[in-house]
């Protein structure tokens, strides 16, 4: 389900985690198989040689009973006694026996699984050798001591070669075919079998990792449905593992949190423009106004003065809004440098004062060092705009400062009017000015001045409140955190 | 023609004022939705310029109270533009509505049409007799020659006009024509009457005696 507009991605198997993951997966089975069967066929096949190799021994046996047979028979020997009795061996060094001695049915041949012998003296001359024995025959030293004897494979034959101290060497042996061919099958199965479970586990796992990576799939494609616009979709992680479902969450956080950041600039452009309005309409209407006729000099002087002032009130609503603006989308944390909240409180008092005194009113303050970490700039804005607030639709102000073990308080009352109740809700909304507050162009911030101090205050990890005092006139009061805490 | 400018923003108020003013009409100003209603309870007006964003109460509460009684033409004016907002006055009575910022040229034709609609014409000329006023450009002539006149007068022999075949009573004329701002000597109605008559030099306005002017 890829977007038609992105262009589609080029094949890459080494970066497909399903690919990845399906050739490990091919890889680790194969592994496991192979230990598998490998050490099984081993085994058989061992097994199956030392059946063989038993079975060369009893033919050994067989020979040697048939020899000995010979011998009674010719009438050289008591008869019976272990394998090799002395008298057979010297019965065979006499070369007493020939090509014609009768041997058992299975030393007979070149039919699939026959077998042969050939027995040596020390000299190397042969004392009796079956007549289908092979040419180029390797037989055992003799030695003083009885060695063990050697079992080897030649081609498609299975040989002992046995040595008597001080007597014989011999050279026993079977075409194994029947049995080669047996395995030869039985590993073609094994392998076949491998091979089965091998690709059913393949397939298996593909099926697998496919069900695995579908939710990651619609993760992808819900997400890219949001960012191109739909931005009221999200995840849904009802139907996901754990895992992926906590993603889920995590990514739906994410665009919650984008979206309101969108709304909010949105809202704040909407706002901006909506503000501007007026004034445009003012400069439109005044300049036209002029332009129409000719008229006295004072009357152009009166008319630009009132396009001036519309200006300026442009110029500062434009400031204010950059102000928010910053205020809202800078991270603080930037800005954090030790300060002192009554210093920067004791020259904002100061530089307001001439305003107090326009206006007939006291600006009072009490003041008690409160150590914070912040912005010095942003703080004496923050103070500078409730102040201005309090002397222009409160009264005589009072501006005071305190600390706790956890926090800063700041408070700025005024012995005003107090805000009616249905404007207390929306006190520090952009642009929000409340009725009794609806001013001339004289306001500095244009109703941003408190939308600016709690942006300030937020953003300091502090809270910035207002309400009407008991004894009338209102109270903003604003707690920061410690540099402490 | 009376206007009551209802604008809370004191520049554009201001302006706006002096605009209408110098387009000869009388124009009364409110500051917010009480003083609007207040005023157009208390006199009639030819038209209310009505702004929506206001302390107090709105332009919408302000429509609400005017209508269905009063039937003045109303334009509202508003920076707030979405198509909704513009149905919504339009269904709510307003007779125009106007975003800002506007030209103010356009805002004074559609001051000029509503007035005109009002007055049951259709066109900025209207001709009776020999008689012809032309209310866009604010020019009277007679069989063809242009007559000048004064703000006072022209005002006067546009309402007169507007109001053809009604009987049109002295207070009326003083409602209509003069704004709280004028002084008492430019509210001599008989003279700017006499003036009108002698410029005019035809008899097309009659009196009534004992009730008023009119236009036959």
């Amino acid at each position: 389900m890829t977007s038609p507009t992105r262009p589609s991605r080029p094949f890459r198997p080494f970066q497909s985690l399903r690919w990845r993951i399906q050739a490990w997966h091919a890889l680790i089975l194969a592994a496991v198989l192979i230990a598998t069967m490998f050490p099984a066929v081993h085994l058989a096949r061992e097994n199956m040689i030392r059946r063989i190799d038993d079975e060369i021994h009893r033919l050994q046996i067989d020979l040697m009973r048939s020899l000995e047979r010979n011998l009674i028979e010719s009438g050289k020997d008591e008869g019976g006694g272990p394998m090799f009795p002395q008298a057979l061996i010297e019965h065979l060094l006499k070369k007493n026996t020939s090509p014609d001695t009768p041997v058992p049915e299975s030393f007979q041949g070149t039919g699939p699984g026959y077998a042969y012998s050939s027995i040596r003296n020390t000299d190397g001359d042969i004392l009796y050798q079956t007549a289908n024995a092979p040419d180029g025959l390797v037989f055992q030293p003799v030695t003083k001591h009885r060695m063990p004897p050697t079992k080897r494979l030649v081609g498609k034959r299975r040989e002992h070669a046995v040595s008597i101290p001080n007597g014989i060497s011999i050279v026993i042996g079977r075409d194994i075919t029947p049995d080669l061919d047996h395995m030869r099958t039985m590993t073609g199965i094994f392998a076949g079998l491998g091979l089965t479970v091998w690709l059913l586990g393949l397939l298996g796992g593909w099926w697998l990792a496919g069900r695995a990576i579908r939710p990651i799939q619609t993760i992808s494609s819900t997400a890219t449905r949001i960012a191109e616009g739909n931005s009221d979709e999200r995840i849904d992680p009802s139907a996901m593992d754990s895992e992926l479902a906590e993603l889920s969450h995590v990514l739906n956080n994410s665009f919650d949190r984008l979206s309101a950041a969108v709304e909010r600039q949105r809202q704040f452009t909407a706002d901006a423009s909506h503000e501007f309005k007026t004034p445009i309409t003012i400069l439109l209407s005044e300049s036209q106004r002029l332009l129409k006729r000719d008229r006295a000099p004072e009357e152009y002087r009166e008319g630009l003065e009132t396009c001036r002032e519309t200006a300026e009130r442009m110029r500062r609503l434009a400031e204010s809004l950059l102000i928010l603006a910053r205020q809202e989308d800078s991270p603080a944390a930037e800005l954090r440098t030790p300060c002192d909240l009554s210093e920067v409180l004791a020259e904002t008092i100061a530089n307001h004062q001439p305003l107090a005194r326009e206006k007939n009113l006291t600006l009072e303050s009490d003041l008690s060092p409160a150590p914070c970490h912040g912005d010095p700039d942003a703080l004496a804005l923050l103070a500078g705009n409730l102040i201005s607030n309090a002397l222009d639709h409160g009264g005589n102000t009072t501006v005071t400062c305190a600390t706790t073990a956890t926090s800063i308080r700041l408070t700025v009352i005024d012995d005003g009017p107090g805000i009616p109740a249905t404007d207390l809700p929306r006190i520090f909304d952009r642009f929000y000015r409340a009725d009794t507050a609806r001013t001339s162009s004289g306001s500095t911030h244009r109703g941003l001045g408190l939308a600016i101090a709690k942006a300030v205050a937020e953003n300091h990890n502090g809270t910035l409140t207002a309400s009407n005092r008991p004894q009338g006139g209102a109270s903003f009061e604003l707690t920061l955190p410690t540099r402490a805490s | 023609m009376r206007i009551l400018l209802v604008e809370d923003d004191p520049l554009l108020q201001r302006s706006l004022a002096a605009t209408l003013r110098e387009e000869n009409y009388a124009v009364d100003t409110a500051n917010d939705g009480e003083e609007a209603i207040f005023k157009a309870d208390n006199s009639g007006y030819d038209l209310i310029v009505l702004d929506v964003m206001m302390p107090k109460l709105d332009g919408w509460q302000v429509l609400d109270h005017l209508r269905p009684q009063n039937p003045t033409p109303v334009l509202m004016l508003t920076a707030r533009d979405t198509v909704r907002d513009r149905v919504k006055g339009l269904d709510t009575g307003a007779d125009d509505y106007l975003t800002k910022p506007f030209d103010s040229e356009e805002l004074l034709a559609r001051i000029r049409a509503l007035i005109r609609r009002n007055a049951g014409q259709t066109r900025s000329v209207i001709e009776i007799g020999p008689l012809s006023l032309d209310t866009a450009t604010r020019e009277a002539r007679v069989s063809g020659t242009p007559i000048p006149l004064t703000a006072r007068e022209y005002a006067l022999l546009e309402y007169l006009v507007l109001h053809q075949g009604e009987i049109v009573t002295r207070t009326e004329l003083y409602e209509h024509l003069f704004d709280e701002e004028d002084d008492s000597y430019s509210r001599l109605l008989d003279v700017h009457v006499s003036n009108l008559r002698r410029k005019l030099a035809t008899d097309l306005i009659e009196t009534r005696r004992g009730h008023g002017y009119l236009i036959s």
